[in-house]
């Protein structure tokens, strides 16, 4: 055997003599772990500690009022940015130059520049707009739907690039099908390439409605009653940031943990027979 | 032999960018006949199916589906399509929808027929098949020949004048082979128009009425099986069937 085939550990299989091997990775993890844990725990018991349990009783109606509303936004911005990143998706795929181009500056902005920059260009500079050209602002309360569409425009753009890329993923073949056998491009779409690419797409859309629930935290700058305003308000009230601290962390997992759950038995469910090929 | 033409090919040319791959090919599939076209491969087989619906577009002649030209530019290609079936090399079925869903989704969507109806005639097909207590399984808890054949049921039950197969049985494992080109011959018995691309040279034998050969994007022979594989008269077929034999 020459000298090539006898470098280090692999002549005889065995790697004990390397110092980092499977043992060493195994109890270097438990011990990462144990020392993490230790100083979650020792964290905790400072925070439940420095805590104010009447203080915490008190704000809980308060927040739980934000927490609706934050449902509310992110039930809004959810239901419409994915019907909009189906279309998104669509328009990124066409062949038909012009909605390709359109779909794509949209991406290419919406992806390009900060969600709070868009949401001040809603809340701050579509109200000044009107104003100088057709009078009076209309709609009293313009913080919450401001919200709405900017969460929406602003994930549209990501549901559009994962629909994008879930549309990619179905071979060609699928398309070539459906049409051999009369369906319309739209027939085809609707009933073979689009269930197909949102299967494809389900565990990017999860993820990003989930930065979705993060993102209202960002409402708080265009005056929206939302956890993190609720929070400020407390802190510069109490001068206690912990007590509130804790009760926003539950509120902002009661969602996201939830959504994840949702979105795992969505996948699980078009299984379509999953793995076990006879 | 009926003598009307099904579907006719006339003088088309195909081109990819600058690539020629098909030089003015003129054929006619008879009622009723079963047309196989053999060559090597890049001779143009799959292209010349697939241009006979739309999948590619020719660049000149035209091609007739029961004298209607379907390569017209104002043709109702999708009227078209239902009337001619295709079953691709590699099945093709929908992964998201089990035999049976296969099978009835084009009547009811481009048909627009009921779904009873379109579930009892669709599992009368998947009887056809031998694919019928298989009916509520999804295409990955198949094996390929049984794909194959539920792709064939998808493809007949828009009632088509004319079946298109293209290497239908190349990606099966050889045990597999033998049922599907079973139900095929079943089909040919029963008087299906077909256009056949196979490598299987013993079923283009039994089954075909007609052989087509083509080599670099030409038909270079046709004749009816016994003349072709026993007395070619090209070098071309001589020199092909010395190689596949
Ligand atoms: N999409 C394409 N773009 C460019 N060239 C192509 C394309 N599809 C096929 N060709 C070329 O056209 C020619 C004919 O291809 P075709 O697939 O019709 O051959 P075939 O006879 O079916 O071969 P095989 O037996 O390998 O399936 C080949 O030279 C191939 O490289
Ligand atoms: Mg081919």
């Amino acid at each position: 055997m020459s000298d090539a085939y006898t470098d280090g550990a692999a002549a005889d299989g065995s790697t004990t003599d390397r110092w980092f091997n499977d043992q060493t990775l195994k109890r270097a993890g438990a011990a990462i772990a144990g020392a993490f844990t230790l100083a979650v725990g020792v964290l905790l018991y400072y925070i439940v500690d420095f805590a104010d349990p009447n203080l915490f009783v008190r704000i809980i109606p308060r927040f739980l009022e934000a927490f609706v509303l934050v449902l509310g936004i992110v039930a809004g911005g959810s239901v419409l940015s994915i019907p909009l990143g189906i279309f998104v998706g669509l328009g990124r795929v066409s062949k038909t130059r012009f909605t390709n181009a359109i779909s794509t500056g949209y991406v290419e902005f919406f992806r390009g520049t900060p969600l709070l920059f868009q949401l001040i260009v809603i809340y701050y500079g579509i109200p000044a707009l009107w104003i100088q050209n057709f009078g009076d602002f209309p709609i009293s309360n313009w913080a919450i739907p401001a919200a709405i569409i900017g969460l929406m425009l602003n994930h549209g753009a990501y549901v559009g690039e994962a629909i994008r890329g879930g549309i990619g993923a179905v071979p060609e073949g699928q398309m070539e099908a459906a049409r051999s056998l009369g369906m319309s491009y739209v027939q085809a779409m609707r009933e073979v390439i689009l269930p197909q690419a949102w299967r494809n797409a389900l565990a990017a859309i999860g993820n990003d409605q989930v930065i979705l629930v993060k993102d209202t935290s960002l409402l708080t700058v265009i005056a929206v009653p939302e956890l993190i305003s609720e929070f400020r308000q407390v802190n510069s009230a109490t001068f206690d940031p912990w007590t509130p601290i804790i009760l926003v962390a539950i509120l902002y997992l009661c969602i996201t943990i939830p959504l994840g759950k949702f979105v795992r038995y969505l996948e699980a469910r078009s299984d379509w027979g999953g793995g076990d090929r006879r | 032999m009926s003598a009307h033409s099904l579907l006719e090919f006339d003088n088309i040319d195909k081109y990819y960018g600058d690539t020629h791959v098909l030089k003015e090919v003129s054929l006619e599939v008879d009622e009723q006949d079963v047309c196989v076209v053999i060559g090597p491969s890049g001779s143009g087989k799959s292209t010349l199916l697939r241009c006979a619906n739309r999948l590619e577009e020719i660049q000149a002649g035209e091609i007739r589906l029961d004298g209607t030209a379907l390569t017209h530019p104002e043709a109702d290609i999708n009227m078209l399509r239902q009337r001619i079936g295709m079953v691709f090399q590699s099945f093709n079925l929908f992964p998201h929808k089990t035999a049976i869903e296969n099978v009835t989704l084009a009547p009811q969507k481009v048909k627009g027929i009921d779904d009873e109806i379109a579930y009892e005639e669709g599992m009368s097909i998947l009887e056809d098949v031998g694919m019928s207590g298989h009916a509520d399984a999804y295409p990955n808890q198949l094996s390929g020949g049984q794909q194959q054949r539920i792709a064939i049921a998808r493809a007949l039950a828009m009632d088509p004048r004319v079946m298109l197969f293209d290497e239908v049985t190349s990606a099966l494992d050889p045990e597999l082979v033998g049922e599907v080109l079973e139900v095929m011959r079943a089909l040919a018995e029963e008087g299906m128009t077909m256009m056949v691309v196979t490598h299987e040279m013993g079923f283009a034998r039994e089954v075909g009425d007609k052989i087509v050969l083509m080599a670099d994007g030409k038909v270079v022979e046709t004749g009816e099986p016994k003349a072709f594989f026993e007395n070619p008269q090209t070098d071309r077929a001589q020199q092909f069937l010395s190689r596949m034999l």
